[in-house]
């Protein structure tokens, strides 16, 4: 049954929603406080619509075969409505990401206080992901980037999501006003996952992570029908990420493909004048190992990211003892 | 006078984004920089303040400002009035590339300069840009940087500084603007100008003038004046004025937010700076189709208005006002962030 999450009201005769989608199993009340739940989010950044194809593939699947919901599935597919509607990455008139405020708090504006409305909605998940697509400038290989505070916790989730690799990166302050930060620090794990690219849609990443996040429900304990096997990703840290930045203004042309194996200072592609017929500069690979992320839009400016690749060797272990936590205590609430 | 280019970079199909500084300093014997002092010479001279303009293309009116200073700085210059040894670096614009196309963000991947802080020589293009501009103002004494604010409005004049945070000094009421605002900083301020120079021991503010998008004469002169008046009070310049204002400080908790119970056109019935009683009717939010009072804002507590909201449509909980207690404490604590999300976002 759709929800309201939050709904504030706008100039003209419109209230600025955010909605959710609560798939319960059958004959469960929908306000159930003792049922796992999965929340799975998208649409913070207005451009990036992979999410919107995966949370169709899930709530498609789940509603093929409600008997086999045992928890309560959550579907947030637009956290930035008015982003989506008017393809803007950030938050229209103010320009702002979206993914700076959180938690958000009343007394500033109604965006914040949306974000206020979402954290208050989300908490207390037994597990959440939050699905980005990188932007219109990169293409990324499905991936969950995790903050390495919160990596003994998380990485176990994340290995079951059939993602291709898992990111664990240092903690930067500045991602404190992200919504993955503030429900992570509220106890509620939340993995953040990118794939594919802004403004397009990538049908074989979506069914890739519907078939993680069904693995996870069946983890969780909130589906108890078939799921296909997953991937192992690659579990990587910063130092075995590569990267490579442009130096000259042009048009760039990928020499490689995404998600494929390169060899140190192989040519992944080149930054050509267009009006000379000249290359300005060859961006060649910093190491053996596999392109993960590869510049999609073709303009660049001396210091656009080209692409990212991971050194051939990584495959950093998981911390021991790490174990699922996948309890839903009734004082966590909804 | 010497002017500097401090970072520089070609953009696609146009002419190069070149970010320049406008450099002053006098020595003991009078020879200026510019005039018989060249570049390679500022090493003998004291780094005394150097003041940052439009980080943001659409800031037009930190960047008048600037351009002011320069100017009122050259005749300062000429007049001699300059303290000897002193470098004093003005950056009226750091981004003219969006400036030039009206975008308050880089051109080419909609990033904020001002979130880049203090950059990186070997990252993405506004990483560069930041360290180039970072670079240059790191070492100062004194920096200063005219910034704006996200939302839709306009401030009073006031000074900015952010507490618990590197540098702790404070001389604000230096500039003789009426507040002098301390601000906690957010995760989100880690990456400011402000905030890396206060790290790194320079004693940083930023002003908050009016307007942004335009320009405000009165407004800009009243800055400028601001600007010199600090120097001087600082033994930057020996060019005293008039004294300015006795400022204000106080905490930004002591703020009071006013927002907007419901949606439509916005008719503020008073304006920056009045005084009001706590009950007065200081909105109005109207039915944008039928014209009638939808809701009359009224002020929850005595004081001056701060902050004015001057969106001609609302949301329901839009800041329409912050209000300024009449019976602000300096001591308040400073341990809690403020009631809005960030100045500088």
């Amino acid at each position: 049954m759709m929800h309201t999450v939050s709904s504030y009201e706008m100039g003209f005769d419109e209230h600025l929603k955010v909605v959710k989608n609560r798939i319960v199993p059958l004959g469960a009340d929908e306000d159930s406080q003792d049922l796992p739940r999965i929340c799975v989010i998208t649409g913070i950044h207005g451009d990036e619509l992979e999410g919107q194809f995966a949370c169709y593939e899930v709530a498609r699947r789940v509603g093929e075969h409600p008997e086999h919901l045992t928890g309560i599935v959550d579907i947030y597919p637009a956290l930035n409505p008015l982003g989506i509607g008017t393809i803007s990455r950030g938050i229209p008139q103010f320009d702002l990401d979206m993914n700076r405020v959180f938690p958000g708090h009343n007394g500033a504006s109604p965006y914040e206080s949306i974000a206020a409305d979402i954290i208050n909605d989300i908490k207390g998940a037994t597990i959440c992901l939050d699905i980005h697509a990188s932007n219109i400038y990169l293409r990324e290989l499905p991936q969950i980037r995790i903050n390495e505070i919160t990596a003994e916790k998380l990485v176990p989730w994340a290995m079951e999501a059939n993602v291709d690799f898992v990111w664990v990166h240092a903690n930067a302050t500045v991602l404190k006003g992200t919504l993955a930060y503030s429900l992570n620090a509220l106890d509620t794990p939340t993995l953040v996952v990118e794939m594919g690219v802004g403004m397009r849609i990538t049908e074989e990443y979506g069914l890739q992570l519907a078939d993680g996040i069904m693995n996870l429900m069946k983890i969780a304990g909130i589906w108890s029908g078939p799921v296909n096997p997953v991937r192992k990703p690659i579990v990587s840290t910063d130092g075995e990420v590569g990267f490579l930045n442009a130096d000259q203004a042009g048009l760039f042309m990928p020499a490689a493909y995404h998600d494929a194996n390169v060899r140190k200072g192989q040519v992944v592609g080149r930054i050509l004048d267009p009006a000379t017929g000249s290359c300005l500069q060859e961006m060649r690979s910093p190491s053996d190992g596999l392109l993960f992320t590869l510049r999609e839009y073709p303009i660049v400016y001396p210091g656009s990211l080209i692409a990212r690749v991971l050194s051939k060797n990584s495959q950093a272990p998981i911390a021991d003892g790490a174990t699922f936590d996948n309890s839903c205590s009734p004082e966590e609430g909804r | 006078m010497l002017e500097k280019t401090v970072f520089s970079t070609p953009l696609p199909y146009r002419d190069n984004l070149e970010v320049k500084a406008f450099l002053f300093g006098m020595d003991d014997q009078g020879c200026k920089l510019g005039d018989e002092l060249g570049i390679g010479d500022i090493k003998g001279f004291e780094k005394a303040i150097c003041v940052v303009g439009g980080i943001r293309g659409d800031e037009v009116q930190q960047t008048f400002i600037c351009a002011n200073l320069v100017h009122k700085l050259r005749r300062i210059e000429e007049r001699g009035n300059l303290v000897p040894n002193k470098l004093i670096a003005v950056v009226p614009c750091v981004n003219t590339a969006s400036m030039n196309i009206r975008k308050r963000f880089w051109v080419g991947d909609n990033t904020d300069v001002n979130r880049m802080m203090p950059g990186y020589d070997k990252g993405e293009t506004t990483q560069r840009i930041a360290a180039g501009v970072f670079e240059e103002g790191q070492g100062f004494s004194y920096g200063v940087h005219l910034s704006s604010y996200y939302l839709e409005g306009n401030y009073l004049p006031h000074a900015r500084i952010m507490v618990g945070v590197g540098l702790q000094d404070n001389h604000g009421a230096d500039f003789g603007l009426p507040y002098v605002l301390r601000h906690v900083p957010g995760s989100f301020d880690t990456t400011t100008l402000h905030y890396n120079w206060r790290l790194w021991d320079t004693e940083a503010y930023t002003l908050y003038t009016m307007e942004t998008k335009t320009l405000d004469y009165e407004a800009a002169d009243l800055m400028d004046r601001a600007l010199l008046r600090f120097m001087n009070n600082r033994g930057i310049i020996d060019y005293p004025g008039h004294g300015g204002f006795l400022s204000t400080e106080f905490s930004e908790q002591a703020l009071v937010p006013v927002q907007a119970g419901c949606g439509g056109f916005f008719r503020p019935l008073v304006k920056l700076g009045d005084i009001v009683a706590g009950g007065d009717v200081i909105a109005q939010v109207m039915d944008p189709l039928r014209g009638e009072v939808k809701e009359s804002i009224t002020a929850p507590n005595g004081g001056v208005i701060f902050f004015e909201c001057r969106t001609p449509l609302v949301y329901e909980d839009t800041l329409a006002f912050q209000i300024v207690p009449r019976s602000v404490n300096k001591l308040d604590a400073d341990e809690v962030r403020g009631n809005f999300l960030d100045p500088e976002a």
